[in-house]
């Protein structure tokens, strides 16, 4: 059954109010929210090779209505950051249906659906002047000594223009108030960036919960290897926990802050004061 | 509940990134970057992260302002239009044209950057004209 009909019938049997996939705009691929209401609609439905954080829009959704059937187009690394917002309370599992696509080549499909598998654009540079996107860690902690590897990581963070954008498009980063945005971590406002302070906090954050979807790499304008950087503090994670963040529906070693997470909406509405 | 993207410019500075506004129940969310935009291929810089705030904010201007006795009081663009044009002609008539400058800004677009420098050689007569980006 094709993806359009298997949404037709998620609608027809009352199953989600809104399905988030993708629809073709002005040639560009653009994530949409299909709604029952305009069944018609459906046929513009597609799969995109860009890759959009559809599980994070579904958690504004619901910041709205935590009640909202959503369905959702899903790859390997959203099953992933799903998994991971559920055991972190953001989402509901039973709110969600999900309708998995291709994304990792495989025997069926050898090309890949992934913007990050795609041949490596942005490679090319990082090839002969830096960190390869899609190394592994552990060839980098072999093939370099300490101090190396140190000066690298300076070199790397020293780019950073702090635009937040690894923040703002993980699908895991979802906390009310943010460490990044603390002046008493971290001074909003103020350049250049805290070197290595705001990468390291981030990457400790990222500790059991990163799920590796390199969302983070794809938007960082400084082209800094962040995914690479989350890989190795999930590498110890996962040697010290046995834990992979959102493998399954187990809950991070580091859930610290207890069962009573509550989906308090992020202050982006701008009514508390003055005119509406 | 209705969720949709608006593809749209950044309009905080000249290089023009190509941006997302998330859109729930027709009120402007948040802003993402558009990933197959040639300019910033799924990037932004802090300005553009945060281009949503502005529209929704409570000291967004939604009328002209005319200042009167000190103090800017509403108006309608027409009454601000016949305003500045009047007081345009004033200058230029007691003062000439070169006693008037354009500034125009990176946050408009390049036809309308065109126009304006146009009106201000052609209408009022001067090369008084300069960009926000060279201040
Ligand atoms: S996990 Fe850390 S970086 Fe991410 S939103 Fe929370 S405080 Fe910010
Ligand atoms: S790879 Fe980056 S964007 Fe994806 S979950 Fe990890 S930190 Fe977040
Ligand atoms: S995306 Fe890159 S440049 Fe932006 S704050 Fe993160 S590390 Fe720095
Ligand atoms: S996102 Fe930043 S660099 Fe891009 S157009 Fe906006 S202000 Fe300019």
């Amino acid at each position: 059954m094709d993806i359009i009909n298997q949404v037709e019938q998620l609608f027809i049997q009352n199953k989600i109010d809104i399905f988030l996939g993708y629809k073709e705009l002005d040639g560009h691929l653009i994530p949409h929210g299909f709604t029952p209401d305009n069944l018609d609609e459906l046929k513009e439905l597609k799969v995109s090779e860009n890759r959009y954080s559809l599980e994070k829009i579904a958690t504004h959704l619901s910041e709205k209505d935590p009640d909202l059937k959503i369905g959702i187009i899903a790859r390997d690394c959203n099953q992933r950051a799903l998994n991971l917002l559920y055991t972190w309370k953001q989402l509901k599992p039973e709110n969600i249906e999900i309708v998995n696509v291709n994304c990792c080549p495989s025997p069926l499909k050898p090309h890949p659906d992934c913007s990050y598998l795609e041949p490596k654009q942005s490679g090319e540079f990082k090839k002969e002047h830096g960190i390869d996107y899609n190394a592994e860690p552990d060839s980098l902690m072999e093939t370099f000594n300490n101090n190396e590897r140190f000066s690298r990581w300076m070199y790397e963070f020293n780019k950073c223009i702090k635009c937040y954008g690894c923040r703002n498009i993980c699908p895991v980063c979802f906390c009310t108030e943010c460490s990044l945005e603390h002046a008493s971590l971290i001074e909003p406002g103020t350049l250049p960036a805290e070197v290595p302070i705001f990468h390291l906090v981030r990457a400790t954050h990222m500790a059991g919960r990163c799920i590796d979807c390199g969302l983070c790499e794809e938007a960082c304008p400084s082209h800094i290897p962040l995914r690479l950087l989350y890989r190795e503090v999930n590498d110890i994670v996962s040697d010290v926990f046995d834990y992979k963040p959102g493998e399954g529906m187990e809950k991070s070693p580091f859930t610290i802050i207890g069962d009573d997470v509550v989906l308090e909406p992020k202050p982006m509405d701008f009514q508390i004061q003055g005119e509406k | 509940m209705g969720c949709k993207f608006v593809p749209a410019v950044c309009s905080y500075c000249g290089t023009g990134c190509g941006i997302l506004f998330e859109v729930i129940d027709g009120k402007i969310n948040s802003t993402i970057p558009l990933k197959s935009h040639p300019v910033n291929q799924g990037k932004l810089c802090i300005k553009g992260w945060n281009l949503h705030e502005y529209i929704n904010s409570y000291m967004r201007l939604k009328t002209p302002l005319i200042k009167e006795d000190g103090t800017f009081q509403k108006a309608t663009w027409d009454e601000a239009i016949n305003h500045t044009a009047t007081e345009l002609n004033r200058i230029k008539q007691r003062f000439g044209p070169d006693s008037i400058g354009v500034l125009v800004s990176a946050k408009i677009t390049n036809e309308e950057n065109y126009l304006a420098q146009k009106f201000t050689r052609a209408v009022i007569g001067t090369n008084n004209v300069d960009h926000c980006a060279r201040l």
